[in-house]
């Protein structure tokens, strides 16, 4: 289990964390969201050990991090970066070698990698003559290469179209069904919520929520009381709060309290009621609440 | 370790490929090939043909007379071009343009030892002794001034290459994903060692084409003896020199993100290199003087002055070992700052870092 337990960080005057922590399972999908500048880019930075937190920890199994567990991350920074002029396949070597794989070990897990991703027809060319979209999945293979013990991805679809969306979801599908904790920080809250089993939401350095999404979704944020009533002539539910929007002859409610037997009456007093539920938040609704 | 080594043949691998590598290798060993047959060209003419109408003077070295029945005749062989001059009568001598210095002086003394023979007066020439090294003295000038110039580009280009390979790491942002990977001493120990290897094979590509070139045309027989010394502290002043240039490279390289910015962070580095170049020069030519002599000793000075002062004259054994010693300490000392500085500010991209941020 990876647990990342009361960081703080200031660059000078600015706070930048100020007391994170979260933990993320093996075999866990986390997906870490915030706003721009809410500190998700200096907490996986201070993960992987390019910064140093003024104060808190990670552990990795009950163990602070240390170099050698470090290396055996995979890690995908915000800011890309590669070798431009080095060749795609020698390049996933390079790092596999680097991250302590031997020569053929390396060759053969750079190998089976690029062909996953699709660039099989790529291996020979340099890096800086591929498509940004394509440069992306060969900074995967980089931090995939070696089989980490820990993925540790900042904004890893960013960029990408659909079709790489889904290669990418696939290959963390399946390193997290391996067991393996995977953390990932997305601006695409709709594809947070698909792909991982917990969340964790920063803002202004802090966690304003983290948990598994189903217990973020039942506690966090409103559950509206959602009513669509056909033919309803208009004013009918003027005592309720909530929103009401009219679509033709339909009128959809978000109703936020009330006494749920009294409005279901009412509705089918109206006219014809085509929904009544209970309509849990979605995750960017939680956010939205969250950081406001 | 082992990270250090691959970081180093990724160094090796990537930078042998470049045109710009290979370029300069082939340029650099053409050089000193070229500067080897210099002296054969500059020395200018090694014999003489004269023609001589009348009497005909004492035998003078180098000097071959042939004889011409009137002044027409020697006058013609000279505007032919089939002598170099023309004597007549042991009294004018004739030359198409202006008389080449040394068959002048030669001709004067041809003529002058006649005259005195014939007056019956036996001077014995003077015998010149020299030092036993004074004879190379020329040389060894020569040599030291060709080092000079060898060691400064080297150095130089060198650790242009290991500043250059800092910012490209940092600007690309991948030294983040390297630095999952490797220690920070490991990625700047094996880009130093792998370009400093190639450093090194440009050296000795340098040398032993000279020395190739230099029996080829005759020169290595004017060489000193000691000549393999003279080697031998060229490629470990160059070690030393390289390791404390290129750390301080590397420093300042990684205080900026952007290639453009290279060049002016290292400027205090470049200028330095400049100063020691110049001195070394300098010292190659008066390798005696107060200055060479004391800057000899004085590093990172020392790494150009004083393998070309120990090329150029012999220097006491004990001076080039304390030159050495300092040379090593000041080097581990630079190790330590710059790898501080390389540490702190190669993760911080952006504008550029200021120094005394990162050496607090």
């Amino acid at each position: 289990m990876l647990e990342v337990q009361d960081l703080r960080k200031r660059f000078g005057d600015k706070v930048a964390l100020d007391g994170v922590g979260f933990a993320v399972r093996p075999g866990e999908m986390f997906g870490f969201v915030g706003a721009n500048g809410a500190g998700k880019t200096t907490t996986m930075r201070i993960v992987m050990g390019v910064l140093d937190a003024d104060s808190g920890e990670v552990r990795l199994d009950g163990k602070p991090l240390t170099y050698d567990s470090r290396r055996r991350f995979g890690y995908m920074p915000e800011e890309r970066g590669l070798y431009q002029k080095m060749k795609v396949a020698e390049q996933v070597e390079y790092f596999g070698r680097l991250h302590g794989l031997g020569k053929a070990a390396a060759h053969d897990a750079a190998g089976e990698l690029i062909e996953r991703l699709g660039l099989t027809g790529r291996r020979d060319d340099a890096v800086e003559t591929l498509s940004l979209g394509n440069q992306q999945r060969v900074q995967l293979a980089v931090a995939l290469v070696h089989s980490p013990s820990v993925l540790v991805l900042d904004e890893p679809f960013s960029g990408l179209d659909p079709i790489a969306v889904d290669a990418l979801a696939d290959v963390l599908k399946d390193r997290c069904s391996s067991g393996v904790p995977v953390v990932f920080s997305s601006h695409q809250l709709e594809l947070v919520e698909q792909l991982c089993d917990s969340v964790g939401i920063i803002s202004g350095g802090r966690m304003v929520a983290a948990g598994p999404v189903d217990e973020l979704r039942a506690t966090e944020g409103r559950t509206l009381l959602k009513v669509v009533v056909r033919g309803a002539s208009p004013g009918w539910a003027d005592d309720l709060t909530g929103e009401v929007t009219t679509d033709g002859d339909r009128q959809v409610l978000l109703i936020e309290s009330g006494d749920d037997q009294e409005i279901l009456r009412s509705a089918v007093n109206a006219g014809e009621v085509e929904h009544f539920g209970r309509q849990r938040p979605t995750l960017a609704e939680i956010f939205r609440e969250a950081v406001a | 370790m082992n990270g250090l080594w691959l970081v180093a043949d990724r160094e090796i691998r990537t930078r042998i490929r470049t045109k710009g590598f290979l370029i300069s290798l082939a340029l650099s060993g053409l050089l000193v090939v070229a500067l080897a047959f210099v002296p054969k060209l500059l020395s200018g003419q090694d014999s003489y043909e004269v023609a001589v109408v009348g009497a005909v003077p004492v035998a003078a070295a180098d000097v071959t007379y042939t004889k011409y029945a009137d002044e027409a005749g020697a006058r013609k062989a000279v505007t032919d071009g089939a002598v170099d001059a023309a004597l007549i009568d042991d009294q004018r001598v004739v030359s198409e343009g202006e008389l080449d210095q040394r068959l002048g002086l030669l001709l004067e003394s041809a003529h002058r030892e006649g005259k005195i023979k014939a007056s019956g007066l036996v001077i014995t020439p003077l015998t010149v002794e020299t030092g036993a090294t004074a004879q190379y003295q020329s040389v060894r000038t020569g040599i030291a001034t060709l080092l000079v110039m060898v060691l400064f580009f080297l150095l130089i280009y060198s650790a242009m290459y290991v500043a250059m390979g800092v910012v490209e790491e940092k600007g690309s942002r991948i030294v983040e994903i390297l630095l999952a990977a490797v220690r920070p001493w490991q990625l700047l120990g094996g880009k130093i060692v792998g370009l400093g290897l190639l450093g090194l094979v440009n050296l000795a590509v340098v040398i032993g084409g000279g020395l190739i070139a230099a029996t080829a045309t005759g020169l290595a027989t004017d060489f000193p003896p000691g000549m393999a010394g003279i080697v031998i502290s060229t490629v470990v002043w160059f070690v030393l020199g390289y390791a404390f240039f290129s750390v301080l490279a590397a420093a300042f390289g990684s205080l900026v993100s952007r290639q453009e910015e290279v060049n002016s962070v290292l400027t205090p580095m470049t200028m330095t290199m400049t100063i020691t170049y110049l001195v070394a020069y300098f010292a190659a030519v008066e390798p005696e003087g107060t200055l060479a002599r004391v800057l000899s000793l004085v590093p990172p000075f020392s790494s150009m002055v004083m393998p070309v002062r120990t090329a150029a004259t012999d220097v006491p054994i004990a001076e080039i070992v304390l030159s050495a010693a300092l040379m090593v300490v000041a080097t581990v000392a630079v190790l330590l700052a710059g790898a501080r500085v390389y540490n702190r500010a190669v993760v911080r991209t952006g504008a550029r870092v200021k120094l005394a941020e990162v050496l607090r």
